[in-house]
């Protein structure tokens, strides 16, 4: 019934269809785009068809951001470049055109206004319901956003500040923004990475959404660097390398490992973990941690130790790496690292003590955005620079040099701001910050969001050497694979509280995820782990995109 | 915090244009070498310095249209540099300008009725700055009290206690000679002038040079994602505040012993040429980011504008406020536009 209003426009699918499935909706050809330094698109053509699911792949910096944005009229392309949708030309670069023609988009960063409310947040989509004089209809307004949401998440806080949500409600009002008023014109729906760092169970929900879009006739261009995906939800597959279009398939004609070698061009490295944890040696301990979900948490990281956190959605998981690191205040419990307890509420503190964090926010907490390359990476650890009150920017130059190339940043240069960065190649920034300080414990959330397949193994390569040269790490993540690929052992969280722990033997995807929610889990066999990129078929390994065991129900269809 | 430097989600210059070298024209390649988005302003004040000296040679290109050109401005640019410090710490201090009286009222009072030496009077005016300083920190980091509502709260009660200080009055008679003879002529220009020229160097230096600088930075464009690299904002917004406080002071100083009187509500008028230099200065020389640089260059292109303009048109006191509202507004317009084509043009 909510369906209706907002969502449903005229059926194309079952009545007469305006456009033939399979016609062209947008059709982009010859577009290229250049940045000072950098050649993000080169000849790029593009066609989205009616009714289908388009995935736009490729490795981080090979262009499918600034794409989207050419064609949300963000950047301005080179000289060349036409579109056209449904037979309608359409000027790359004019972001109202594009609005008119019924495109609309959800980008990377969401651009969510952080200190307004969801109700405040979908307004400035669409403008607010005003009666005469200008007043604001407030009770209209609600409605109208409730609606909205309800299209895409269940029980939506509408009166929090976009800032203070999970990165899942973050997204989810990012989206439903996009769809507001989709239903009188809509052509094309856009996603830049929705499922970043989105929960399992909660990613099969967008897909329904994303299907029943679909279904109407109405194509989904949609960006993400999780293979299981593009093959769980997507009809054909644009690939992107180095910024040129390198294939286009439909997605039944693939396999992931032949998918991640059109990618990367056939390059993949094996995970070397190095020397095993210190048993012997507690580095961060953990007892009665509470905080808003969390209910007294306890836990142990040995030096040397990968210790992997999963856990569904509020499940408490989202806290635990703030908590630790004192970026929130904890209610309750003792934190102690190397034996000596750490104070609450002190990131200052925990720097000095050697405890690194990648927040899972990278744009609000994890980055200066507007500063460059080489102030972002040295921030939490200037001092090593510092002689006779002064930074050494000579040195500082040197060693940010060096990272860059460790960590396979790909940018201009280390002088421009961070936010010229592809977002995977921002992610790899803020990891080289922390892994520079040499940490005794480092908190990872959600640390390769965003980061593509090959880069993510060139990530977890890092991290094994960190923890090989013994810091104790602990990882928390929403993504199951990552966490199987990387951890000795990995704790599942329930309800606040540790609920099962997999050792490495049984820690594998399928296991974890049915331990998120609560089953037992098998005894091996379920789901098998390949380390080898080349054959890391996520499908097999993850119960939820083929058979879906969350009984989620359906977004759209509520009643 | 409105700086065009803090916006998080937006892109910042690039400095200029590198690269796609084989697509710029040459009248492009020409703007890239000059630099025209970096040192504009620079420029601007080489036109306005010719146009005026040929339009109104015999007041306008005279040493002593220099002289005043420069003592005025080094009272400005002091306390330009008060707002360029709590811009980049992401805080408005509009208290500074009413800060400046007290420090006017003080310095002269204390020496003029209370006979005080006048070094100690100048430690006593400039210590009040700082407790100012604090009490703004304490009003914004302890009670989180929007700063622009904070400082301009206090700005009502700082020109309240400068009245009561002087009594109402100007100062006239009784400031120590020796106080006074510092306004003096040094080397052909005005102490002051030099005043500012180090506290412009030693600003510079510690914001572009010593980790403070660096944190500052970090903590006036994120204070979430700085926080989180244990950089300490809060202290850092009490050492901005602080320092702008003691700097405002110092320009309160700085304009009582060049004119030999205490005005005790004198600094008011410095508060809008002081942002309007902070902000115009914002699109110089480092542009996207708020620099002591662009600040001193800003303040001069406004002031030889204003001044040749006075000069030019003498029954029009109207003509400062007018240049100076009309600048301001430019020079935030132009740097949100340039702003824009750069992630235009990428
Ligand atoms: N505003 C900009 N200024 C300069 N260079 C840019 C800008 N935006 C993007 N780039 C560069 O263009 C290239 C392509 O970036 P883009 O964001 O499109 O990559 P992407 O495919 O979306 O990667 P990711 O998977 O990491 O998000 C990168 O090398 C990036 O550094
Ligand atoms: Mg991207």
């Amino acid at each position: 019934m909510l369906t209706e209003g907002v969502l449903a426009g005229p059926r194309h699918a079952a009545d007469e269809p305006a456009v033939p499935a399979g016609a062209p909706v947008l059709e982009i050809r010859n577009l290229s785009k250049t940045f000072p330094g950098v050649r993000a698109l080169l000849d790029a053509s593009v066609t989205i068809a009616a009714g289908e699911i388009h995935s736009l792949v490729g490795q981080n910096g090979s262009g499918k951001s600034t794409l989207i944005k050419v064609l949300a009229g963000v950047y301005e392309p080179d000289a060349g470049a036409t579109a056209s949708v449904r037979g309608e030309a359409l000027a790359l670069g004019d972001g109202k055109a594009a609005h008119d023609l019924g495109i609309r988009f959800v980008h990377q960063d969401l651009g969510l206004i952080d200190n307004l409310t969801a109700v405040d947040n979908i307004a400035l989509g669409f403008g607010y319901d005003t009666a005469a004089g200008g007043r604001i209809r407030w009770r209209a307004q609600r409605e109208r956003a409730a609606l909205a949401l309800s299209l895409v998440v269940d029980d939506f806080p509408l009166d929090r500040p976009a800032g203070t949500l999970t990165v899942f409600q973050r997204t989810a009002l990012a989206i439903a923004r996009a769809l507001q008023d989709f239903g009188e014109n809509g052509s094309l729906l856009v996603l830049d990475e929705p499922t970043a760092t989105m929960p399992r169970d909660q990613v099969e929900h967008l897909f329904t959404l994303l299907r029943r879009i679909r279904e109407r006739g109405t194509p989904v261009l949609l960006v993400t660097h999780h293979m299981e995906e593009v093959f769980a939800v997507s009809d054909r597959v644009t690939v992107l390398r180095d910024g040129s279009i390198v294939s286009v398939e439909q997605t039944a004609d693939l396999d992931t490992p032949r998918l991640v070698s059109l990618m990367t061009g056939g390059v993949h490295r094996k995970l070397e973990r190095g020397a095993g944890p210190d048993l012997e040696q507690v580095a961060l301990s953990v007892r009665g941690l509470t905080g808003d979900t969390l209910k007294g948490l306890d836990l142990d990281v040995h030096r040397g130790e990968i210790v992997g956190v999963a856990g569904l959605g509020g499940s408490g998981r989202e806290e635990i790496c703030a908590l630790l690191f004192g970026a929130e205040k904890r209610t309750g419990g003792e934190i102690a690292v190397d034996g000596k307890t750490l104070p609450p509420n002190d990131p200052g503190e925990a720097v000095t003590r050697r405890i690194g964090m990648v927040p899972a926010h990278r744009h609000t907490q994890g980055l200066i955005l507007s500063e460059s390359v080489r102030r972002n990476m040295t921030l939490a650890t200037l001092t090593d620079f510092v002689k006779g009150g002064r930074v050494q920017r000579k040195r500082e130059a040197a060693a940010v040099a060096e990272h860059i190339t460790a960590f396979g940043v790909k940018t201009a240069s280390a002088e421009v701001p961070v936010n010229t960065l592809s977002g995977g190649n921002q992610q790899k920034v803020v990891l080289a910050k922390w892994l520079r300080l040499k940490p005794t414990v480092l908190l990872l959330d959600e640390p390769t969001q965003g980061v593509d397949i090959a880069a993510q193994a060139d990530l977890h390569q890092l991290i094994f050497e960190a923890a090989a040269a013994g810091t104790a790490v602990l990882v928390c993540s929403s993504d199951e694979m990552e966490l199987a690929r990387i951890s000795d052992r990995v704790l599942v969280v329930r309800d606040g509280t540790v609920h099962a722990e997999l050792d490495s033997g049984r820690a594998t995807p399928h296991n974890i995820f049915a331990a998120t929610l609560g089953t037992a889990p098998d005894d091996g066999a379920a789901g098998h782990l390949d380390e080898d990129l080349g054959s890391d078929d996520r499908t097999a390994a993850s119960p939820t995109l083929s058979s879906s065991p969350v009984s989620s129900s359906d977004p759209v269809d509520g009643e | 915090m409105t700086a065009p430097a803090t916006t998080a989600a937006r892109s910042k210059g690039s400095g200029p244009a590198s690269g796609v070298a084989g697509k710029a024209s040459a009248g492009s390649r020409i703007l890239q070498k000059l630099a025209i988005d970096r040192f504009s302003g620079v420029y601007i004040i080489v036109v306005l310095v010719v146009t005026f000296c040929l339009w109104i040679p015999q007041t306008f290109a005279t040493q002593a249209n220099l002289r005043v050109l420069l003592a005025s401005q080094a009272i400005t640019g002091i306390i330009a540099l008060a707002a360029t410090v709590c811009l980049i710490s992401g805080v408005f201090d509009l208290s500074i300008g009413a800060t400046m009286s007290l420090s006017i009222s003080m310095v002269g009072v204390l020496q003029a009725t209370g006979g005080v030496n006048p070094i100690v009077a100048v430690l006593i005016s400039l210590a009040a700055g700082a407790a100012v300083g604090c009490i703004n920190a304490l009003v914004v980091t302890r009670f989180n009290i929007d700063p622009v509502i904070g400082t301009l709260a206090m700005s009502a009660v700082l020109a309240a206690v400068s009245w009561w200080v002087a009594n109402g009055e100007t100062v006239l008679y009784g400031l120590s000679p020796t106080f006074v003879s510092f306004g003096d002529i040094v080397l052909g220009v005005p102490a002051p002038i030099i005043y500012l020229a180090v506290i412009a160097v030693i600003a510079w230096y510690v914001l572009e040079h010593t980790p403070a600088g660096r944190y500052l930075y970090a903590a006036g464009a994120n204070p979430v994602a700085a926080r989180l690299s244990g950089v300490n904002v809060t202290k850092l917004t009490w050492g901005a505040l602080i320092s702008s406080g003691v700097l405002a002071s110092a320009a309160g100083v700085a304009l009582t012993l060049q004119l030999g009187t205490a005005p005790f509500a004198g600094g008011v008028s410095y508060l809008l040429p002081a942002y309007a230099a902070a902000f115009l200065g914002s699109t110089q020389i480092e542009p996207g980011r708020f620099n002591v640089a662009g600040t001193v260059v800003s303040m001069f292109i406004v002031a030889v504008a204003v001044r040749g303009l006075q000069l030019r048109l003498p029954d029009a006191p109207w003509i400062a406020d007018l240049v100076q509202g009309v600048i301001l507004l430019l020079a935030v317009g132009f740097a949100v536009w340039a702003r824009r084509r750069r992630i235009a043009r990428g």
